[in-house]
């Protein structure tokens, strides 16, 4: 025919498998960051102790022999915990709007809506934040000890501490889950998300201070459960480190994180629904 | 003058009785609660704190708490929350068109605004910090450390109109300002006062705690921002996403 | 003239959103046509002071209206964005905003009352708007436009999101509103919403005025788009045969129970026609419409070039 039809056409190509919705969320999630200049910087900075502990490697593997400057399993344990402060403002910039802008925008009725689940939903923005805070804690540390490898010539270093690698991946996910789920969950109580960052920083900071308080004066390292984070810290000292003499309290962090995390949960289940009851 | 006072009272509304007032009940609660756990734990003798061989007793608690509590972080996030969400919640929300087209000069926007968060939150922390006392001081002990009181509920207040009007001057000037004021908060600021030479010069606290000719550059700087800010927000333009 | 440009253009980094445009705004209803994009409500914002003039001016009453606050007085907006203070109730915050234009706590109490019973909204006054659908957000919108009584009012798309019967509504309220002295500049994509409020258009597409004035005079000025008119006879033949002898008909088709006859020259054409109807030479002649002397057409031709 010589005049073609300019009539809308049905897509009538493949349709992906359901369940893969959280992956396109997750994509589009982390590109619309990138485009920004202000996050682009600041992921460059957060690996700016990547790159000074490279170069402690290379001149403990080269140069100096130094105690200082030898890799040892503090010095990864060390690296993640200097990057707290970056998950810390990656975590707001990336995940205080991740579920409040969408309810700002009555536009979680339009995701669900859509052959998705809320589970989709929620695994797609937990992704989304999720492999940002990953870039800068596991993807750094393992490129340090792979940097350790090359500088050093062999694999003596990885074959003399073998629990070295499950140790950065266990306390670079505890730190990630962590953040991710915590400030997920915040995100979904409110329409603001000033609101959900400052309720994350309040949870990390505040709890922290109180946490650091309420020890120093009564000399009871209990009280670190009431925060978050250094509820982490202490968990994570303990995966480098092995366990402390104190184990009931060890169990006691590990039963705060995964009570936290639970709570979370209970809060992203009941508030992302695509309907919105105004009293 | 009239819009000013106009804008303060729909402010003052909007700070006492809508959600962002969770932020200063838990800032002004929590210490409070604080001191009469710790005030408990002194009295019944299971709390001590050694410094350098001596027992600390709730009287230099209460001088810690000033610092590390309020003026470390209360203060601060005060600031950073109220001060950057008054002009950046209006245009987040584009809600701002309606003041906008009123008529009123804008930077009388600013100045309600403002002024409203510093009566809030003086409402909100010195009272906070008067019970602290009260609660950590025993009454016999009192009287000589009056002085030290009301200069401490004095670079409270300088502090929260230093740390406001900043923060104000950000919110009109930029677009995201919140995770900007949280790493000068949290990150610079601690930072930059562990460094040597002037670079802890670059803080508000430092000159919190440099006496009374530094709080009072502190409330002229903090009248600047907010005069920069009044005449920031009359000559810019703000652009609503669609 | 109530609001004039002069070279107005605005652009917004590489994008250009108004583009030299020269226009004045007289009295009574002006409606502001154009599809998405056109510049409707960048021209809007400039009106009412929200963006600065990259280039050019804009005057109303007289005044530069950016950094202009006193001209408030006499202005009232409805945005076209869905924003409010859903905390608040309609009345507070009607209240609130008259507020700020310098009423006492009693006179704006009474101006949010009036306010709220034009737009039929007295009984959920008292609610949060929070709580208000779509339609009733669009009219609480409209009511704090009007509340402290402004001589102008820019409307940017104000009947979105409305029923048809509250659309009816707004519109005659719209009118009354002109009757009552106020000009008012109305935007909306929706033709025949124009249609039914105005002769009196701007039309706009790709940031440009393409034509302004009655859209009669327009669609009169557009002589090389012939006129269509129908005309449903007993004889569509026999009329059809008649017309086509005259220089003033370009083309005759046969349509349904009709014809349709494009003419360039429809002054004498229709005289023509007229004493074709009264001599009976072609037969009963029923009915003549022109579908094309609407605002429909004048758009799709006007944009189009």
């Amino acid at each position: 025919m010589p005049i073609h039809d300019q009539g809308y056409r049905h897509y009538s190509g493949d349709r992906a498998l359901h369940g893969r919705g959280w992956w396109v969320i997750a994509r589009h999630g982390m590109v619309a960051p990138l485009r920004e200049r202000r996050f682009l910087a600041l992921l460059l900075f957060a690996w700016s102790p990547f790159a000074v502990h490279a170069v402690q490697l290379y001149l403990g593997a080269t140069l100096v022999r130094s105690a200082f400057f030898v890799a040892t399993e503090e010095t990864f344990h060390t690296f993640l915990s200097q990057q707290r402060l970056f998950v810390f403002f990656i975590t707001i910039y990336v995940g205080a709007g991740l579920i409040a802008s969408d309810r700002q925008a009555n536009a979680l009725q339009v995701y669900l809506s859509k052959p998705i689940t809320r589970h989709d939903y929620i695994g797609g923005k937990l992704l989304t934040l999720a492999m940002f805070l990953a870039a800068v804690t596991w993807i750094p540390a393992m490129l340090l000890l792979l940097l350790q490898i090359l500088f050093s010539g062999s694999l003596d270093f990885v074959l003399d501490h073998p629990r070295l690698v499950p140790a950065i991946t266990l306390a670079a996910t505890l730190q990630v889950v962590l953040a991710a789920v915590t400030m997920l969950a915040l995100s979904s109580l409110s329409r603001s998300r000033r609101f959900a960052a400052m309720l994350y920083a309040g949870l990390v900071i505040f709890a922290g201070l109180l946490d650091t308080v309420l020890e120093g004066v009564t000399r009871n390292t209990a009280w670190m459960l009431i925060s978050p984070q250094n509820t982490l810290l202490f968990i994570i000292r303990a995966i480098f480190d092995g366990p402390p003499d104190n184990v009931a309290l060890l169990g006691s962090a590990v039963a705060a994180l995964v009570a936290l995390l639970i709570a979370c949960v209970l809060i992203l289940e009941r508030r992302v629904r695509a309907v919105d009851v105004v009293a | 003058m009239s819009a000013t006072r106009r804008m303060l009272e729909i402010t003052l509304g909007d700070m006492l009785w809508g959600r962002r007032a969770v932020f200063m009940a838990i800032a002004a609660g929590v210490p409070v609660l604080l001191a009469v756990v710790l005030r408990v734990a002194f009295a019944s003798g299971s709390a001590t704190v050694v410094v350098n061989g001596s027992r600390l007793n709730t009287e230099t608690m209460f001088g810690t708490a000033i610092t590390l509590l309020y003026l470390r972080f209360i203060v601060p996030a005060l600031g950073v929350y109220y001060g950057t969400s008054m002009i950046a919640d209006e245009v987040e929300d584009k809600t701002i068109t309606y003041l906008f087209v009123r008529p009123m000069r804008r930077g009388a926007i600013v100045l309600g605004k403002y002024l409203a968060y510093l009566v809030c939150v003086l409402a909100a922390v010195l009272p906070s910090a008067a019970l602290v006392f009260f609660i950590m001081v025993p009454f016999a002990n009192m009287g000589p450390l009056v002085d030290t009181f009301v200069r401490d509920l004095e670079q409270l207040a300088v502090g929260i109109a230093a740390y406001g009007s900043l923060f104000v001057l950000a919110g009109v000037t930029f677009k995201r300002p919140l995770v900007g004021g949280l790493i000068f908060v949290f990150g610079w600021e601690p930072i930059a006062s562990a460094l040597p030479g002037y670079v802890g010069q670059l803080t508000v606290a430092h000159y919190l705690q440099t006496g009374t000719a530094g709080m009072l550059g502190l409330v002229l700087a903090s009248a600047a921002a907010v005069l920069l800010a009044m005449r920031t927000i009359e000559h810019r333009e703000y652009v609503l996403e669609q | 003239m109530i609001i004039a440009t002069e070279r107005l253009s605005k652009w917004y980094g590489q994008v250009s959103g108004l583009n030299d445009v020269t226009v004045s705004v007289p009295e009574g209803i002006t409606g502001l046509l154009g599809p998405n994009g056109a510049g409707k409500s960048t021209f809007m914002k400039l009106v009412t002071g929200q963006l600065r003039p990259s280039t050019g001016t804009v005057r109303v009453f007289g005044e530069p209206i950016w950094g202009n606050p006193a001209q408030y007085h006499k202005l009232g907006f409805c945005p076209e964005q869905d924003a409010f203070y859903d905390h608040m109730t309609g009345r507070e915050w009607l209240e609130a905003l008259a507020e700020l234009h310098g009423m006492n706590a009693d006179r704006a109490h009474a101006a949010a009352t009036r306010a709220l019973e034009a737009v039929d909204l007295l009984d959920a006054g008292d609610r949060k708007i929070g709580g208000y659908s779509k339609g009733m957000r669009q009219r609480v919108k409209l009511a704090q436009a009007i509340a402290h009584d402004p001589a102008l009012l820019i409307l940017d798309e104000p009947l979105s999101g409305m029923d048809p019967l509250m659309r009816r509504r707004t519109i005659r309220l719209i009118k009354e509103w002109a009757r009552a002295g106020k000009t008012v500049v109305v935007s909306s994509h929706i033709l025949h919403e124009i249609e039914a409020m105005t002769s009196n258009i701007l039309l706009m597409h790709n940031g440009r005025i393409v034509a302004e004035g009655d859209v009669h005079q327009i669609r009169a000025l557009i002589d090389e788009h012939p006129h269509r008119v129908w005309i449903r006879a007993q004889d569509p033949h026999a009329v059809a045969r008649l017309l086509l002898g005259g220089d003033d008909v370009s083309s005759v088709k046969f349509a349904e129970e009709g014809v349709i006859v494009e003419t360039a020259k429809p002054d004498a054409f229709y005289t023509r026609l007229t004493a074709l109807a009264a001599s009976g030479e072609a037969g009963a002649i029923e009915e003549v419409t022109s579908p094309d002397d609407n605002l429909q057409a004048v758009f799709s031709y006007l944009v189009k070039q």
